[in-house]
């Protein structure tokens, strides 16, 4: 594909006396607007006995602001069919609005009054802590959420990255107003970006600070800083339960969006599991049957992102798939993968950032993730460009670098979790 | 069910009125019967071709459970020109990917594409859907992967009880049986069935191509090149086409107890008219829409905000061509449980005698409204849209559901859908945790 991925959008930096950049991506076609206000610090922010406090704040934002309350808000945003959303990940807070250009006049002043002016009346503060709560335990049916959590407790322990972005139950239910009002006050303090997509209308900028109103918001251009570390390294946890299957997820902590060797380890992502030409989906899945569902999360970081294979397979195959695992997982440490497969990979990242930029939320969505992580704003092409340079032995080098030592996490049958052990008590990897 | 895990989408929903016109739809008839539909979108940045059959699940004999999904999967293992797994890699290579997927009325394969690289795709698509080579011992490799994906599922403890609910709800109709197949019909299945399944379903009167993005890319000629491929050159079918019997759900009561479930469930399923009457879908959508979504919603206002009795609450429409399905899902504590069923009654109670507002009616409409229009954002939810409206021969462009849309009123929801949705309508299933 083309080698400039905003083709389709004229990009034009918006003016307003507020630190917090605001970017405008404006795209012909449907008359849609999409807005994504990203602020640093979500659930990786929360204070260490606050677990869960910037996702319980993201869900008060809209509960209640300015001069409306949650019912007025609400009656706002979905009379005029619009999505207004706040949800707090690990790295950031992030307000989402999508609607009919024709309303963003109206729905437009909402996104800072809702960082500004929160209400945070109790009475809400306890049905959204509420629900909250219920969902963490409702989560505890997926097997591969427990397996997840685990794997995040083995890599990340007590640290910023260690909890579900819900929060820690016991954490979470003393959470009160006065705590909530302390971690409202830093919202965009720590770096924030404001990107809109579609069709813009004019005068945005005022729109946008009629929210504020008299008050005004001490926003931080976004920096490039240290993110959160790893923890752990090499070490295997089991979880019990009384599954058909097995879920397997081998993982390390590896290193921040932009840094030295990630653009290396997206490759290895992309050549690992995007697609059904992807290695472990033809390793385990096409050749052996292992599995339905087989792949990578390696999601972008501001810290030391995770890097995790996953599979889930039926119990009575767990030495198999364990064994396969392990060995794709040494293999990326042993060899260089071959000039084609780097080629195809190189299609398959392309690929994906062009897929990745259909609609405008898409669009805003991924800038903002740029420009929240402190990266200039044509770091997509720039890694486009960057990565066409990249040899096999620079993936190898990265892979030995940031690979070394995985930890594995298993939830399933007491039976396969015993298979899984050994398995793992015998390989290379774990006794290099 | 997908070949590849991914998330369920949403149903196609639909717009909002600062309409500016949209692309139409162009549709034409192959010489043996199977038709071509094309859409124009001249601002996607890649385009979507999406090949679609009548040969859902519901087209299954009962010794052939699973078997339309099972050929899905096996039909990305090559056909007479493509090695396995060769096609995945030349779509990738060009830096697109595919999918598929097996629903109870039809499947559907499509492949996203860079524009330059679409047509190339699109003969490589045909040849592996309309060709496939059904080897032996990749059909028994193929065997574990479906199996495993059928293991995957029952793990997961909601999607159980939803089958349950199905199975109870649709008596013998087969949008009671599992899209994945009983175990036990896998294990026997053999590539000679499989091939006959193929054979009967597969033929051109029954097919629909769809293409949507930038067709400038694609080269004139189009309609000559596809008479000369493995679409153009399949043979109709000689026996007439036996289309599954119409839904009849029955209502009733039951209470399921599940291992491995945290919160309670109460699961419903309401029948609604078949997809051939659109107009019935759109209200249908707008229905829901404004019973569920969205705070401002009855049920979601009154039983989550209000009472605090759920965690969520969600009435999804289900289009299907034998009858939609309306179901519904609250999760709740278990000591909740009654008390929620008692109040989703009450709320479908007071919808029977009370009117929709017109706040509340215009509220439902536009989120209908714009949820549509932001799915024309996407070439892969447009080329599916034509393609499933063409398969089942609805010819309607992409402003029509927009109009039906507008013409709902609160006289004709209220006379016309309301009623199906009564709570003594319904099939209602309780799932709680083993105690």
């Amino acid at each position: 594909m083309r080698a400039t991925l905003l083709p389709a959008a004229q990009v034009e930096r918006g003016v307003w006396d507020l630190n917090c950049p605001l970017w405008l991506l404006h795209r012909p076609g449907a008359p849609i607007l999409s807005a994504k206000l990203w602020m640093r610090g979500g659930s990786a922010g929360d204070p260490g006995d606050q677990r869960g406090a910037a996702q319980l704040l993201a869900g008060l934002l809209s509960r209640g602001c300015g001069p409306y309350s949650g019912d007025a808000l609400a009656d706002l945003v979905e009379g005029c069919g619009a999505g207004l959303r706040c949800e707090a990940a690990e790295d950031a807070t992030l307000i989402s609005l999508k609607c009919a250009s024709d309303d963003a006049p109206v729905l437009l002043p909402l996104l800072l009054q809702m960082v500004c002016s929160p209400w945070l009346v109790d009475d809400q503060i306890a049905l959204e802590r509420q629900l909250n709560l219920q969902t963490l335990q409702r989560q505890r049916e997926d097997p591969f959420q427990v397996a997840h959590d685990q794997l995040r407790e083995q890599l990340y322990g007590q640290g910023p990255y260690g909890h579900d972005p819900l929060g820690v139950e016991a954490e979470l239910r003393r959470l009160d107003r006065e705590a909530l009002l302390l971690q409202a006050e830093q919202l965009g303090q720590r770096g924030a970006v404001l990107v809109l997509a579609g069709q813009i209308p004019t005068g945005v900028s005022e729109l946008l600070l009629a929210g504020l109103g008299d008050l005004s918001w001490t926003s931080q251009v976004p920096q490039r800083l240290a993110g959160p570390r790893g923890s752990g390294s090499c070490s295997l946890a089991t979880s019990p339960d009384e599954t058909e299957q097995l879920v397997l997820m081998l993982g390390t902590t590896t290193t921040p969006l932009g840094a030295d060797q990630a653009l290396a380890l997206r490759l290895l992502h992309c050549h690992l599991g995007i697609g059904m030409s992807s290695r472990l989906f033809v390793a385990l899945r096409e050749e052996h049957g292992l599995a339905y569902d087989v792949g990578v999360h390696h999601p972008a970081r501001l810290g030391d992102a995770p890097f995790v294979m996953h599979l889930s397979t039926s119990a009575d195959r767990a030495a198999d798939a364990t064994r396969e695992l392990l060995n794709e997982w040494q293999r990326l440490l042993q060899q260089p993968i071959s000039p084609a497969e780097l080629e195809l990979a190189l299609a398959k990242f392309r690929g994906q950032e062009a897929l990745g930029r259909q609609t405008s939320s898409q669009l805003a969505d991924r800038q903002a993730l740029v420009l929240g992580h402190g990266l200039p704003m044509d770091f997509a092409d720039r890694s486009l460009e960057a990565a066409a340079a990249l040899s096999p032995e620079d993936l190898h080098r990265a892979a030995r670098t940031l690979l070394a030592r995985p930890c594995l996490s298993l939830c399933g049958p007491s039976s396969a979790l015993r298979a899984a052990e050994r398995q793992w008590g015998r390989h290379a990897l774990n006794n290099p | 069910m997908d070949r590849a895990h991914t998330c369920h989408q949403p149903l196609p929903s639909l717009p909002s009125a600062a309409d500016q016109a949209l692309p139409e739809p162009q549709q034409e008839q192959l010489s043996n019967g199977a038709t071509l539909v094309q859409i124009d979108l001249p601002q996607a940045p890649v385009v979507c071709i999406d090949f679609w059959c009548r040969a859902g699940s519901a087209r299954e004999t009962l010794e052939e459970s699973g078997i339309a999904h099972f050929l899905e999967h096996m039909v990305f293992k090559g056909s007479q020109q493509l090695a396995a797994g060769e096609f995945d890699y030349r779509v990738e290579a060009l830096g697109g990917n595919s999918n598929a997927a097996t629903g109870f009325d039809d499947v559907h394969y499509h492949v996203l594409m860079p524009p330059e690289a679409s047509e190339a795709a699109l003969d490589l698509l045909l040849n592996l859907v309309l060709q496939p080579r059904l080897d032996p011992q990749d059909f028994d490799l193929e065997r574990q992967v479906v199996l495993e994906e059928l293991a995957q599922s029952e793990d997961q403890p909601e999607e159980v009880a939803f089958q349950e609910l199905l199975r109870q709800a649709c008596g013998s109709h087969a949008y009671g049986q599992p899209i994945l197949g009983q175990r036990a019909a896998l294990e026997g299945h053999e590539p000679d069935a499989m091939a006959r399944f193929h054979q009967r379903h597969y033929r051109p009167e029954r097919c629909c191509l769809a293409m949507a993005g930038p067709l400038a890319a694609i080269p004139s000629g189009l309609r000559e090149r596809l008479e000369h491929s493995s679409l153009g050159q399949l043979r109709p079918g000689t026996e007439p086409e036996q289309n599954p019997a119409q839904l009849a759900l029955t209502p009733g009561q039951a209470r399921l107890e599940l291992p491995r479930l945290e919160a309670a469930r109460l699961l419903m399923a309401w029948q609604l008219p078949g997809a051939a009457d659109q107009r019935s879908v759109l209200g249908g959508d707008l229905l829901t829409t404004l019973l569920a979504e969205g705070r401002r919603s009855r049920l979601v206002e009154r039983l989550r905000e209000q009472l605090r009795l759920v965690e969520s609450i969600d009435l999804d429409l289900n289009v299907l061509e034998c009858g939609c399905l309306v179901l519904l899902e609250a999760v709740c504590e278990v000591e909740q449980l009654n008390a929620v069923e008692q109040e989703v009654r009450q709320v479908l109670l007071e919808m029977q005698e009370q009117p929709p507002s017109s706040a509340e009616l215009e509220r439902a409409r536009r989120l209908v409204g714009n949820g549509y229009r932001f799915s024309l954002e996407v070439a892969g939810s447009v080329a599916a849209m034509v393609g499933n409206s063409q398969l089942w021969q609805r010819t309607h462009n992409l402003q029509a559901p927009l109009d039906w849309l507008e013409q709902w009123d609160a006289t004709a929801l209220q006379r016309d859908l309301v009623p199906l949705l009564a709570p003594e309508r319904a099939f209602c299933l309780q799932a709680v945790p083993v105690p």
